[in-house]
This record gives C-alpha cells, structure tokens and sequence, in this order.
C-alpha cells in the first residue's frame, strides 16, 4: 500500500513536470505550427545555466532565478530570430528538420562548456521527507506539484486576459486574418518561443533538482512529445490531463513490471506509449482532428 | 539545361539514357577506373574513410528514397541500421551462418520492423510521424541493449565477411565488397525514382490526399517506401558491422539518426547525387575534424576547455545543417546541377 502509494505520488508529480515540458512544445505548435524538437535540449541547457548561476557563480537564489529566466528569454528570441524566421512559410519538413539541427548544436555548446555532463543541483528544496498516510516521500514531489499548478494557473490567466496571449491564440486560429487586423504575427511567434523556453528552463530545474542533470535529460524532453502526442498537439487542457497519465503509466510499470521485463522498462513506456496511440487514435485525447482538403 | 547544346533525343531510349553523350561515357569510365583502383594510391587509413563513405551511403540512399521521394519523414533511421547490424552479428557470430545469409537477413529484418514503425504513417504524417521514428529509435535501442542474444551493455563481436571461403580481412577487399553493393544501391535508387513507383512516391510527398485521389495506393506506397529505406539501411547495418567487427548499441544514437538527416539535405532531398555529395561531406568533415584540426588547434591553443573536443564537431554539425536549410534548402545537388548549366553556357550565359 505504501509503496503502491508512493508509485502515486512521484508518477504524478513527475507526470506534471512532463506535462509543464509539453505545453512549452504546445505554445509553440498552437501558434506557429513549428514542431520544436530540439525541446529536450533546451531543457538540457537550461538546466545547466541553472548549474552554473547556483553552483559555479554561487549566487543566491533570488538571483540566480531571474538570471535562469532571462537567459530562457534570450535563447528563445534567438531561436526563433536566427533560425525559424527565415523559414517562414517553408515545407514543415524544412521546419522539423531545422529544430533538429538546432538541438545538435545546443548538444555540442553543452559538452563544449560542461564537459563533465553529469552533476547534481545544488538543493532547492527543504530536506525533511514528508509523510503522506503510509507512504514516506521527499519534499522535492510535493514543491513540483505545487509550482506546475502555479504555471498552468498563470498560463491560462495569460491566455484567457492577456493582450498577447489572446493574440497568440487568435493567430493559432487563423493566420491571415490576425495579419489582417493588424497583429504582427513576428512577434506573436517570437514571443511564443520565448515563453515556450522559459516553460521548458521551468520544467527542466524541476526535473533536474528530482534527478539531478544528465544527459539523460534530453531523453526527458523526448518524453514529454509522449505527453504532447496523448493529450493532442494543440490542447493545453490535454497536456495537463496526459501529462498525470503518462508519468502514472511511467511510475507503476517501473515499479511493477521490472520484475517481469528488463530492467530500465521505466524509460521506454512513454514512447511504447506514443506508438500505440499513433496506431489507435492518432490525434490524440482532446487534440483537434483536421480535416483536409486538396 | 540537363544537357548539352545539340544533343537531341529521337528515341524513349535516348530520352531516358543515364549517359547521354559520349563526354558522359569518357567521365563515367574515367571515375569508375579511378574508383576501383583507389586501393594502389589510398593508404589504409583513406581507404577505412572510404569504406565508412560507403556504407553511410547505403543508408543514406535507402533514407533519400524515403523522406527525399515519399516525405516521410524518418528520424530513427540509425535504429533501424542497428536493427541490420545486430541482425546479421548474431546470425554470422552466434548461429555460425554464412555471411551472405546474414546480409540479406540483416536487409529483410530491418525492412520488417520498419514496415512496424512505419504503418502509422498511413493515418498520420509530419511531425506525428517524426515522433514515432523517434519512439522507434529509442525501443530499439532498449531492446538491444537488453536482450541477451545481442551481448547487451557489454557489445558483440562480428567475424569478417566472407563468401565462398573467401575472407575480407583487409580493408582493399573490403573496399571492393562495399563499392559493389554501393553502386548497386545506387543504381537501384535511380532507375527506381523513374518508374511507377518512384513517380507514385514523388506524388505522395508532394500531396498524398492528391495522389490518393488520383488513384495510388497509399498505404501499399508508403509502407513499400519505409521497407526498402530501412532494407538499405539494414544492408549498411550488417556490412557495418563486418567491417568494425564490434557492436555496441551507443553507435546508433539518436545523434547518428539526425546526422543522417543532416547528410541528405545537405546533398539534396530528392536527386540521385545528392546522398553521395551529402555523405562525402559529412563524413570527410568529420574526419578531418576530429583526426587532424582539433588535435592542431588543441596542441596550439592549450587553454581550450576540456570539452573543446568534444563539443565543436556537434556544435558545427548543427550550425551546418541550419545553414543548408536557410541558404540553400535545396542541398549540395543544385549548386552542382547550377554549376554544370553555367559550364554548358559558358561564355554565353544567355
């Protein structure tokens, strides 16, 4: 019972985190239609720089945020300024493909600065475990979950109210007519990659204050595409839902059925995930299915 | 401008002749000599870089015909090498078969589990279908690294090819063997391109609704394009393999998968020439990057950080391939194809 609970509560927070990577991927997809695969790497980075403000610079953490922030902001504008915009109106092979490419650069500045590639954060949150019922969890779960909570909150408030948020989805909806009422579709696209790294730095310190950083955690960014795929590619409501789901299914069959399996099946069940909702119901629970026409 | 001034086409024959004039027959016959005596002036160590050229071009025509001429697009393509190397090791290592066996299993295995992995691509396509190669790759490699009969974590080792009693134990005849089966893939590749099946792959990628509607079958197209990409791809696998002679499942990363991609669009998606321009200059970068001016400038510069090595040769792949994509999407191939109209014309350019 304990441990099933425990299974509970890490699949869930963990799941959120992954949810909080996937709705970075959302932002952009809902308003430019880029599918941005190099968002592992940029969790990758992100947390580095984290690494390097807290642990190398040794500054405090009230600054050492900010700073992490800034940097998401500025890595998100070059992106989108150096690479996507000369793209604009490509085939969406061009699009995928490009991201790739800038994740294998982000890859070698990575290797190139901390050669080292695996490191612990320093600790974030209180030390003391905490008891839920039966089951003894570090704190670490229960901060994660509250601070996803707190970005979904703001994200939708942003959506619902916000000048540029209302922009972002209006130019989702239909490009050319947002370019009509005089909304520059640029900056909607600058700023969705903006906020996207900066949700994708968030997930990453979370993940890594969990796991510490590795390389593994581009893998981690792969895993939230799983999240992305489930819940539909355009849906927030869909990533928050899949994201609990994907990191339950992750959790328990890494807890039950190691046993049965090889050992580290934990890592492959988000993307056996994906290909068996590929196969049955391909845009996923809420996503949005488009029809085409010649 | 695909050919000469004057040289005109009276038969279907001619039209569709691969070498149209007799200029195209003396360059042909003079690259196929230099190309099968490259042994006598190729030092062992060129001709190990030669050898990794073709087999990396194997793959990367089985990859062109599949995201080149159908679009779609495939990102676990190093998976499915790995698939042909695994395949044709524990054929040839643990089961003792010939090595020919091996090769053709190594093809037909790979082909097989992709035609697995590719069979969403007939509900599904871009960036969906991008995720489930991905998803592909990573199962993959997790099976591998897992099952016992592929040696796992610890690799295995592959004996040399042989056929008919005969060994490739040094690198020339291994050379011969894998320039064969290169000029075959690459014969294959071009003659198929312009057959009912290549224009059938061509109208998919174009616009696969259109192409349903014009009466193609999609889902026997779609899927016959991933089974004969990955059936390359499982080729290059098993020769791959003989030619290391070790395997271990961190050589197929998912690094290695969108190198592969980087190679043919920086050659040219779609055209015949273009993986060989691709896989030349991606892989005679590589080696030349990290065998002869990394060392230099580490030895020159000693204050480089420790992850100099390592880093640069990523972090200058990337930049590659973002700068083919912005300033020339259409590769390596219409620089060339734009060079040999301006030499036809030359000096009147109009």
């Amino acid at each position: 019972m304990a441990e099933l609970l425990q299974y509970l509560i890490t699949g869930i927070s963990v799941g959120m985190v992954y949810a909080l990577i996937a709705l970075g991927f959302a932002l952009i997809w809902k308003s430019s239609s880029v599918a941005n695969l190099a968002l592992g790497q940029i969790v990758l980075i992100s947390s580095w720089f984290t690494y390097a403000m807290l642990a190398q610079a040794q500054f405090p953490v009230w600054l050492a945020f900010p700073l992490v922030i800034l940097f998401a902001l500025g890595l998100g504008w070059t992106i989108e300024r150096f690479a996507l915009r000369p793209l604009i109106a490509q085939p969406i092979l061009a699009l995928i493909t490009v991201t790739l490419g800038i994740g294998y650069f982000i890859e070698g500045v990575v290797t190139f600065i901390w050669p080292w590639s695996v490191d612990a954060l320093p600790r974030l949150f209180p030390r003391e475990v905490a008891h839920i019922g039966p089951a003894v969890i570090s704190q670490e779960y229960i901060w994660v979950v509250g601070i996803c909570l707190v970005v979904f909150a703001l994200l939708t408030l942003f959506f619902r109210h916000h000048k540029m948020g209302i922009a972002m989805r209006a130019t989702a909806d239909d490009q050319m007519a947002v370019q009509a009422c005089g909304i520059p579709v640029t900056t909607v696209f600058s700023r969705s990659w903006m906020f996207s790294c900066v949700v994708a730095a968030i997930g990453g310190i979370l993940i890594a204050s969990i796991g510490g950083i590795t390389h593994g955690l581009v893998q981690t960014g792969l895993k939230a595409f799983s999240v992305v795929i489930l819940g539909g590619l355009d849906s927030f409501l869909g990533a928050v839902v899949a994201g609990p789901i994907i990191g339950l299914c992750e959790s328990l069959g890494g807890g039950y059925l190691t046993p049965y399996l090889w050992a580290g099946v934990k890592d492959i069940i988000p993307f056996v995930i994906i290909i068996i909702v590929m196969v049955i119901k391909p845009y996923g629970l809420f996503g949005e299915v488009r029809i085409e026409r010649i | 401008m695909s050919l000469p001034s004057g040289t005109r086409n009276y038969t279907y024959a001619q039209d569709m002749a691969i070498l149209r004039t007799k200029t195209h027959w003396a360059l042909f016959i003079g690259f196929l000599v230099l190309l099968l005596t490259a042994p006598l002036y190729l030092g062992n160590y060129w001709l190990g870089v030669a050898n990794l050229i073709g087999i990396t071009l194997i793959a990367a025509i089985g990859l062109n015909l599949l995201i080149g001429y159908c679009g779609q697009l495939s990102i676990g393509h190093a998976g499915f090498i790995a698939v042909g190397a695994y395949t044709s090791a524990v054929l040839t290592n643990r089961l003792e078969l010939p090595f020919l066996v091996g090769l053709i299993c190594a093809g037909l295995m790979a082909g097989l589990i992709g035609l697995i992995f590719g069979l969403p691509s007939v509900r599904v396509k871009g960036f969906y279908l991008a995720i489930t190669t991905i998803a592909a790759q990573f199962i993959i490699i997790w099976v591998i690294n897992h099952w016992s009969i592929t040696g796992g974590f610890v690799g295995i080792k592959v004996p040399y090819a042989s056929i008919a009693g005969f060994e490739f134990r040094s690198e020339t005849s291994q050379f011969y063997l894998i320039v064969s089966i290169a000029a075959i893939c690459t014969f294959f590749a071009k003659n198929l391109a312009r057959t009912r099946v290549g224009r059938a792959f061509i109208a998919i990628r174009d616009n696969d609704l259109a192409a349903e509607v014009m009466g193609i079958n999609l889902l026997y197209y779609k899927l016959l394009a991933f089974f004969i990409g990955c059936f390359m791809a499982g080729i290059a696998g098993s020769l791959l393999a003989h030619w290391i002679g070790f395997l271990n499942a961190e050589q197929f990363s998912l690094t290695e998968s969108i190198l592969y991609i980087g190679m043919i669009i920086i050659g040219g998606l779609g055209t015949t020439i273009g993986p060989i321009f691709g896989v030349v200059f991606i892989r005679l970068l590589q080696q030349i990057l990290t065998v002869e001016i990394v060392p230099f400038l580490e030895r020159t510069f000693t204050m480089l950080p420790a992850g100099f090595a390592t880093g640069v040769t990523p972090m200058l792949f990337g930049l590659v391939i973002i700068l083919f994509l912005i300033l020339e999407p259409r590769g390596l191939a219409h620089r060339w194809a734009l060079f040999k109209s301006a030499y036809r014309l030359w000096p009147f350019s109009y």
